[in-house]
């Protein structure tokens, strides 16, 4: 049987997304059903966990003053993966950097920021605590603290949009979701193969760092090559918890696997904003993840256990 | 007399002719391989590995990963 890679493209979580499974001749309306599920997924949870839209159930916690609130199962997980990830990353991930985020100048979608100097979040400190009820769909910050999930969100969105690809078609032999360039995939391509994932060199227009072969789980770039803002774009997006400003040291950009888009979005974000020997004690550290680190200057600089072999056999992926 | 040197100049013109030829039809070395850059990961173990291959052996690609952008 012939097969093809139906896709489909749209805008959303403030950036561009994409989705693709691969089907057969007979197989359009399942498709074509499938991508429908998937788009509705990234709508769903953007409306859940944006920090732009007061109505969201984020927007909501953020705002309770320390009381417990009642959100959508969708902002739990999110919070529960999260909170995992700081633990993993020793706090260099922190859902709770909003406070020093807002500060430093990035308080609005980036589409309308303004050029303005960056302030530093008098009092506030890393770390702040968040509880969750998920038998009672509860979830309570400290009093004062506020979450951005704009380092793990897109990554737990195009997860879950996979997830509702595979719900509505069961059949599904391999889909693709990427939202701006954090992707989760699973299973094979029309050619029957790993999906066959770029990695984006943002030092030269159009190159590549490397290409990922992969059957399932997440990958995730974070990097100080976009969204920049402020004063001729002198400051990037990434608070370093420790000092609560955007960080100084860390790669030009980092891509990340994992077994879930989240974890790799969490952890790049981690590393963006570590050295490059931190950042290789951190993946030596962690079974689950792979990476690529792409310093300023020079090769990129691949993490992860075993050490780059020097073979060219092509590994079939599990 | 005139015969021989007339022999003597033609092997030595051919000679020339043939090291000409020879210069200019120098076998070309083979272009040096780019350093393997590409990575795969997760083995046939469950593990994931990193290995190397050389870059445009895979052709086209599905998707590219990169820090997101802004939809202007």
């Amino acid at each position: 049987m012939t097969l093809r890679l139906e896709r489909t493209a749209f805008r959303a979580v403030g950036t561009t997304c994409a989705a693709a499974v691969t089907a057969g001749q007979g197989d359009l309306r399942l498709a074509r059903r499938a991508l429908a599920a998937a788009q509705a997924e990234v709508a769903a949870c953007e409306a859940v966990l944006s920090r732009f839209d007061p109505a969201t159930d984020l927007c909501r916690l953020n705002g309770a003053g320390g009381e417990w609130t009642q959100v959508d199962g969708r902002l739990l997980e999110a919070l529960r993966l999260a909170v995992r990830a700081r633990d993993e990353t020793r706090g260099r991930f922190d859902p709770t950097v909003l406070p020093a985020l807002v500060a430093a100048g990035y308080d609005r979608s980036f589409e309308r920021l303004a050029e303005r100097p960056a302030r530093h979040a008098a009092g506030w400190r890393a770390g702040a605590a968040i509880e969750l009820d998920e038998e009672a769909g509860l979830a309570r910050l400290d009093p004062g603290a506020a979450v951005d999930l704009g380092g793990i969100g897109k990554g737990y969105a195009a997860t879950r949009a996979l997830d509702a690809m595979r719900d509505a078609w069961p059949m599904l032999g391999g889909g693709l979701v990427d939202l701006g360039g954090d992707l989760a995939l699973w299973g094979e391509t029309p050619e029957r193969g790993p999906w066959r994932v770029a990695v984006a060199d943002p030092r030269r227009a159009g190159a590549r760092a490397g290409v990922l072969l992969l059957r399932s789980g997440g990958v995730a770039t974070s990097g100080r090559d976009v969204r920049r803002f402020g004063p001729r774009g002198s400051l990037h997006h990434l608070i370093d918890p420790a000092t609560g400003e955007p960080a100084t040291p860390g790669p030009l950009a980092v891509t990340v696997v994992a077994p879930g888009a989240a974890e790799a979005e969490a952890h790049a974000t981690a590393l963006a904003i570590s050295d490059a020997d931190d950042a290789a004690a951190h993946v030596a550290a962690q079974a689950r993840i792979s990476a690529l680190y792409l310093p300023h200057e020079g090769e990129p600089v691949p993490l992860g256990r075993p050490p780059l072999a020097a073979t060219r056999v092509l590994v079939r992926a599990a | 007399m005139q015969r021989v040197w007339t022999v003597v100049l033609s092997v030595w013109a051919m000679l020339a002719i043939v090291a000409v030829l020879a210069w200019t039809n120098r076998p070309v070395p083979p272009p040096q391989q780019a350093a393997p850059q590409t990575l795969v990961v997760r083995g046939p173990n469950g593990k994931q590995q990193l290995v190397a291959v050389q870059p445009g052996a895979l052709g086209a690609t599905h998707a590219t990963t990169s820090t997101s952008g802004v939809v202007r």
